[in-house]
């Protein structure tokens, strides 16, 4: 099952130091570093361009970092390829949902649950079936994921990383594009597996849904790291309140 | 297990679930499927050599359709190439049984393994490759194989070779072996198909055909089930050719990688339908009706039949298969893992 662990709330899960990234003479990560504590949910913010997503896709191994280190628990991630970092305990949504269109949405978390999860096909049933009914999906179960709408393939993109069973969920921007309504009831279904332990990290736009659930915040611009810390205070900086919301203090 | 949507549902336990794999029309198909292959199993007993020879060629036709369609339709890997590997086996069987003196029927299980052993270089220098770069490479692959065929004076270089050591079987011996391995053939592509698209690897390749970069970030290792695929589909061609080439008791290097192979198997999937096993058994049906009845105009015979290919590439790219199952859901090999309650009265 996923979260469900007893966390110490002192106990760093992830933790990144001096990490960069560069393409080419483009430099998109540099020297940034932080830590992440087993059951608490970690908002990242920054503008376009700031480098969020290529910081998930160092983590979850879909890219090399080019300098610095990340670790997961004790272990330092060096080259493991995404398939290793999901059986490791990265689980991750992608910011435009990328569902398995000509399978069901059963199938998707079947995926997910016996190869991210490492059950048996028989012992995923049961185990698919209540992450489905957790995140409000059940009666969608024999539904082909390519006809789902955009709030359904949201919830499935993160049923589906849940089906892995993460110690840590990483979420890229999954509120864009919903309604006032429809990033309500996400943020409801987050705070629920936040509840149950998971460890999350969470790159939005949506302000209002993060600061509903984040524990903590991180701010990137231009690659660097410019503010960390309790939501309020971050929020309240005036360099992120120039960089982010252009109020100039 | 907790849920952990709302209290009532903590209090109240969920229904217990099922999960429907077969359905009707599959158990009718595979009873069906059973009886083709005992039919095909007795051929020298109801059908005359003509029609076994025929027969044989829709069974090789099916098994080179079936494997482009692993590669193409699931694995994502677009092949043009895929004669290197039937030429290559059917030369092998030429070469173990007629050079080397092992019994010709024998040679084709041992044969089996040169298109494994050839596969690995091969993809190792192509899987770099992506898209029409992909495709391309086979292609030069395969031409290649045909050159260096051309030019081995081992293998009677250009003149090619003649199987000979099959004088000694009677016709009916023949006919029998031809008849086994035609069953062999059907039983192993399409059943063996059937049973891996079913198996939890089955749920991998169609994850990573619909999403390759989800599918490695959801525990899949994309990179070895492409290279299984290929590997596979190599020595599925490799089986059609060493039987295809026997029955034709000679085998020279147009013959043997002509593009033709790979050209029928892409007609006959697209037709078809690509991704379906079903497609391929109704685009393999057509192919060879058609080839019978127009084959003797030649070229333009051919040009109908990339018309056709074309037409559905542009506006019904699930082929025939698509198109009756958007209206029929009845798949004769059906896949799908159907999640269902259980009612409280059968509890």
């Amino acid at each position: 099952m996923y979260g469900q662990q007893e966390n110490n709330p002192r106990e760093c899960l992830l933790q990144a130091r001096n990490v960069s990234k560069s393409f080419g003479a483009v430099r998109v990560l540099h020297d940034v570093g932080f830590d992440v504590y087993r059951g608490e949910v970690l908002g990242i913010l920054g503008p376009n361009g700031a480098g969020k997503t290529t910081l998930f896709n160092l983590i979850s191994g879909d890219l090399k970092p080019s300098g610095g280190e990340i670790r997961l628990g004790e272990v330092r991630l060096r080259g493991e390829p995404p398939h290793r970092r999901c059986r490791m305990g990265i689980g991750r949504t992608y910011q435009i949902p990328r569902p398995y269109s000509g399978m069901t949405t059963f199938e998707n978390l079947l995926v997910a649950s016996v190869f991210g999860g490492g059950r048996s096909e028989a012992e995923s049933y049961d185990f698919c079936a209540q992450v489905l009914r957790d995140c409000e999906l059940f009666e969608k179960a024999n539904t082909l994921a390519g006809s789902l709408t955009l709030l359904d393939r949201k919830r499935l993109e993160l049923a589906r990383a849940l089906a892995s069973s993460p110690q840590l969920l990483l979420l890229d921007e999954i509120a864009g594009g919903l309604t006032d309504e429809e990033s309500k009831d996400l943020v409801a279904l987050i705070s629920r597996i936040r509840d149950r332990g998971v460890t999350i990290v969470w790159i939005e736009h949506v302000l209002h849904a993060l600061m509903a659930v984040a524990d903590r915040l991180l701010v990137l611009n231009f690659g660097e790291k410019i503010a960390e810390g309790e939501p309020k205070t971050v929020i309240a900086d005036p360099e992120v309140m120039r960089v982010y919301m252009g109020i100039e203090a | 297990m907790t849920s952990i949507s709302t209290s009532a549902d903590a209090v109240a336990a969920p229904p217990a679930i099922r999960v429907r794999r077969q359905t009707v029309s599959g158990v009718i198909a595979l009873s069906l499927f059973v009886l083709v292959i005992v039919a095909l199993s007795t051929m020298p007993w109801w059908a005359k050599t003509g029609t076994i020879r025929m027969v044989l060629e829709l069974c090789c036709y099916i098994v080179a359709a079936q494997m482009w369609n692993m590669l193409a339709g699931y694995a994502g890997l677009v092949s043009v190439g895929q004669q290197a590997f039937i030429g290559v086996t059917g030369y092998a069987v030429f070469v173990l049984a007629q050079t080397f003196g092992i019994n010709p029927f024998l040679a084709i299980p041992l044969a089996l393994v040169v298109p494994a052993l050839v596969a690995v270089p091969c993809y190792l220098l192509l899987h770099r490759l992506d898209g029409p770069y992909f495709a391309i490479g086979t292609w030069v692959v395969a031409e290649v194989f045909r050159l260096v065929a051309s030019n081995l004076g081992w293998v009677n270089a250009g003149a090619g070779m003649s199987l000979a050591v099959m004088r000694e079987y009677s016709g009916f011996e023949r006919n029998v072996a031809m008849s086994v391995l035609c069953a062999l053939m059907i039983l192993v592509s399409i059943g063996g198909s059937y049973l891996f698209l079913s198996s939890r690897y089955g749920l991998a390749l169609i994850a990573m055909r619909d999403n390759p970069v989800a599918a490695s970030s959801q525990g899949i290792n994309v990179g070895r089930l492409r290279f299984m695929i290929y590997v596979a589909a190599a020595v599925g061609c490799g089986f059609a050719g060493a039987v295809y080439f026997m029955a034709q008791l000679r085998i020279n290097p147009p013959s043997a990688f002509d593009p033709m192979w790979s050209n029928v198997a892409i007609f006959i999937v697209m037709i078809g339908g690509i991704g379906t096993i079903e497609g391929v058994l109704i685009g393999a049906l057509i192919y060879f009706v058609a080839d019978r009845f127009f084959g003797e105009y030649g070229a333009s015979y051919f040009v109908v039949l990339g018309v056709m290919t074309v037409l559905v590439a542009l506006y019904a790219r699930t082929g025939i298969w698509g198109m009756i199952s958007k209206y029929w859901d009845a798949p004769w090999f059906p896949i799908r893992r159907h999640l269902l309650v259980e009612r409280k009265d059968r509890a």
